[in-house]
């Protein structure tokens, strides 16, 4: 039996009728009592995942800095002072592997703080974090909304509503319908859908680490040679979709609300709901689905095996919390637990997803095999495919650009998935957008492969590569800050559509047609450019 | 083998190498760089004692020492931008492409070169010797702290873009490595002129010089401020790195005595 167990934000319809809702809010509002240097404070650990207090003299920050967010929340700056100490902010984990298990701590330490205050207030002792499950059916609430507490301008004595944000504008930017754009909210959105579902495609994937070419799980391994390389700026497919998605579309587009920056993000309440989400699926893709974290030492000791600083967290009473991936890697060791894996998708395992891909492809004595548990030895090579020529400028609603093939690596590939077998199994092939730089933080991104031209996108949803959320982009484009101007990169893996290419003999052309389309218009003067489009294989 | 260390393998380890040549030849030959200071008295004309000390460093030597210099020195830092070439080059092109971006790299490094020892070799004109060794201590301290220093080591991480076909490609490789080299250049140089004034203990600064070069590459981009800049990230590194493998192997071998 554990003893803390975060439930559904929609239960009593996510309004203050739900008690957990009702002390969070209590307890945030004792936290945002305090002064920002508290390491008490709801400001200090909105800081430790990024903060806009310190940095007054690069340019890029000051439209963004805290004294300017519309109120509500008001940040105390009046006696602002700097913290002697600065260990604890600026620690959020973002394009790495470091991800998961850092947020991880990060719920740990905020929930314990505000159960101190809501066990100080006379609330339960045993309270614990609600999470968002966006994913959630839709039978009795629209769970895809966000719950009504976080709405509401009043508590229900009267009192102003600590978990009311003014600066959360929703996927249509209105601020008055802030919900996620699931497949079930987007049919309920006729009118105006946003471009780029969130989905919980991520979790079919049974890989933790990934690598600069090619995505999975749980983000890339950021301690490659010797800790020498810093990253790149690519997200793993959990923090792409859907938690870069879901801050964006929560903060909204153009008039970027405080979700939609990582230097605001944990500023609003409902921050800690969603990572509680994405706890939850990272949680549920270990204990429900059966796949294994990293057993790299690297991972497990977390950065601090490479020399960086270690993940820190401060505690009610005097002592602050040190910890490791290692410490933080199951459910179990933690004494806590989730409401309900009920939302997750079922997934089928690698080697019946293999099976099924070679009887498509025409290898249908080798899938029997597969499926009969021949092993297969997955190759590892990753090679450069085609490429565009030159950087790719995103603005208005829509732009399309051609990504060349190289013909011998072109063909290696029809090779391999026209003699696909449980020997020579067929490659896996990778869509990179690749150092993608702009000041638009909040927009997703949806991309298409071969779409006719002149056809509207929604009408092809067998082309869609995937949707990326370019949650951080400002920071990661300042040619002076942690990534060093490289912008961001992801990955989306086409596998499934270059095999349909393949059979309908459409792979054998010099190019593919690529064509990116924002969920909302660009603003003309701000376009988005992406580095270069790229197309990997991977394979033997 | 682990993906990362076939990485290691496929890059690290011809670049650590050559490196490591490269040291060899500098420790065994001494001869390859004539340490002399000129004193010209009064009565000597300053174009003799010109003539003198350009027959003592000949520029084919000095040019050669400072090849040597460079390969041993500044090739472990190119270990993360070559690899960063061969992932975004088609297989075909992946050599040609590094060595495009190897000899803009190195361009800028032999014009850089030419200015340092030209400053070392005026140098050999003070007759204090130990006074010049001192006043570059003091501006390369300088310039290690500065804000300057730091903005040359964030654009030291920031990869270009490269184009995969054709001219494009070999155009994008070679700009990447000029680019690279005058990042490169702009945050080292004081660094690298520091053990060319010294007329002892030359090859012992250089190494000194090299671990911290490779070291202050370790850290992580940073706004420019004054602010003290050292191989810290690699001595954590080691530390951490040491401590994991020694409890790794404390358990597996308290698993070894409990099975036994």
């Amino acid at each position: 039996m554990v003893t803390y167990t975060r439930a559904n934000a929609w239960n009593n319809g996510g309004t203050f009728a739900n008690t957990d809702l009702l002390w969070y809010a209590k307890g945030v509002g004792a936290m945002q009592a305090r002064a920002i240097g508290d390491p008490a404070s709801w400001w200090f650990f909105a800081a430790m995942h990024g903060q806009y207090l310190q940095d007054p003299k690069v340019p890029i920050y000051l439209a963004n800095g805290w004294g300017a967010i519309p109120s509500p929340p008001t940040v105390p700056l009046a006696n602002y002072q700097p913290p002697s100490s600065t260990q604890f902010w600026d620690q959020c984990q973002h394009q790495t592997w470091f991800f998961a298990p850092w947020h991880r701590g990060y719920l740990l330490a905020l929930e314990a703080q505000v159960r101190a205050d809501v066990a100080s207030l006379g609330g339960p002792p045993t309270w614990a974090l609600p999470y968002w499950d966006y994913f959630g059916d839709t039978k009795q609430y629209k769970q895809y909304s966000i719950p009504p507490a976080f709405t509401q301008l009043n508590m229900p004595d009267g009192s102003s509503n600590p978990l009311y944000v003014a600066a959360r504008y929703g996927p249509d930017g209105s601020g008055t319908d802030i919900y996620v754009p699931t497949a079930e909210a987007i049919k309920d959105h006729p009118k105006n859908p946003p471009r780029g579902k969130v989905t919980q495609d991520c979790m079919c994937n049974t890989v933790f680490k990934g690598d600069e070419t090619t995505a999975e799980f749980g983000g890339p391994d950021t301690t490659t040679l010797g800790c020498f390389w810093h990253g790149g700026g690519k997200s793993g497919l959990l923090e792409n979709d859907p938690h870069n998605l879901v801050h964006n579309y929560v903060g909204g587009p153009n008039t970027e609300g405080l979700m939609g920056d990582p230097g605001l993000a944990a500023l609003d309440p409902i921050f800690y709901l969603h990572h509680a989400n994405i706890d939850r699926m990272w949680a549920g893709w270990n204990d429900v689905l059966g796949n294994a974290n990293p057993t790299d030492p690297n991972w497990l000791n977390g950065p601090a095996a490479c020399g960086d600083a270690v993940f820190v967290m401060p505690m009610p009473g005097p002592n602050s919390w040190v910890y490791t991936p290692q410490q933080v890697n199951s459910l179990s060791q933690l004494n806590y637990n989730y409401e309900s894996f009920a939302s997750l998708p079922k997934c089928v395992p690698p080697s019946v997803q293999l099976a099924g891909r070679l009887a498509k492809l025409g290898a249908s004595i080798a899938a029997e095999k597969v499926k009969a548990g021949t092993t297969v030895n997955i190759g590892r090579k990753v090679e450069l495919v085609g490429a565009s020529q030159g950087a790719v400028k995103v603005k208005g609603s829509m732009v399309q650009t051609s990504v060349k093939f190289d013909p011998s690596v072109r063909n290696k590939v029809s090779t391999s998935l026209a003699a696909a077998s449980e020997t020579a199994p067929p490659d896996r092939i990778f869509l990179n957008l690749e150092n993608i730089q702009g000041t638009q933080n909040a927009t997703v991104l949806a991309v298409y492969l071969n779409l006719p031209e002149g056809a509207n996108p929604n009408d092809h949803p067998e082309l869609l590569a995937g949707s990326v959320g370019l949650f951080g982009l400002r920071g990661a484009s300042a040619p002076d800050g942690r990534h060093g101007g490289q912008g961001l990169s992801f990955t989306l893996e086409i596998t499934n559509i270059v095999d349909a290419l393949h059979l309908d003999n459409k792979l054998d052309q010099d190019s593919l047609q690529v064509t990116v389309v924002p969920s909302r218009p660009l603003p003309e003067l701000s376009p988005i450019t992406i580095g270069r489009i790229s197309i990997y294989r991977k394979g033997n | 083998m682990t993906s990362r260390n076939r990485e290691l393998a496929r890059v690290g380890g011809p670049v650590l190498f050559m490196s490591t040549v490269a040291w060899i030849l500098l420790l065994a030959g001494p001869g390859m760089r004539t340490h002399c200071t000129v004193v010209a008295p009064a009565d000597v004309l300053w174009r003799a004692s010109l003539h003198i000390l350009i027959a003592m460093n000949p520029p084919a030597s000095l040019a050669t020492g400072w090849t040597l210099m460079l390969v041993a020195m500044m090739s472990p830092v190119l270990i993360q931008p070559i690899r960063y070439i061969r992932l975004r080059s088609f297989t075909r092109r992946r050599t040609r492409s590094i060595i495009l971006f190897v000899t803009g790299y190195a361009a800028i490094w032999m014009a850089l070169g030419a200015v340092l020892w030209s400053i070392d070799l005026a140098a050999k004109f003070l007759p204090e010797s130990y006074l010049v060794a001192g006043g570059m201590v003091v501006i390369a301290s300088v310039w290690q702290f500065s804000p300057i220093k730091q903005r040359c080591l964030n654009r030291c991480h920031a990869h270009a873009e490269l184009a995969a076909f054709g001219v494009a490609a070999d155009f994008d490789a070679l700009r990447f490595g000029i680019m690279h080299g005058i990042w490169c250049a702009g945050s080292c140089w004081a660094l690298m002129l520091l053990p060319m004034v010294l007329s002892r203990g030359h090859v012992l600064a250089m190494a000194t010089v090299a671990v911290l070069i490779f070291g202050e590459r370790l850290e992580q981009p940073t706004p420019p401020s004054w602010r003290w800049r050292g191989p810290g990230r690699a001595a954590r590194f080691v530390v951490a790195q040491a401590r994991i493998r020694l409890n790794a192997r404390r358990l597996a071998y308290g698993a070894i005595s409990s099975s036994a």
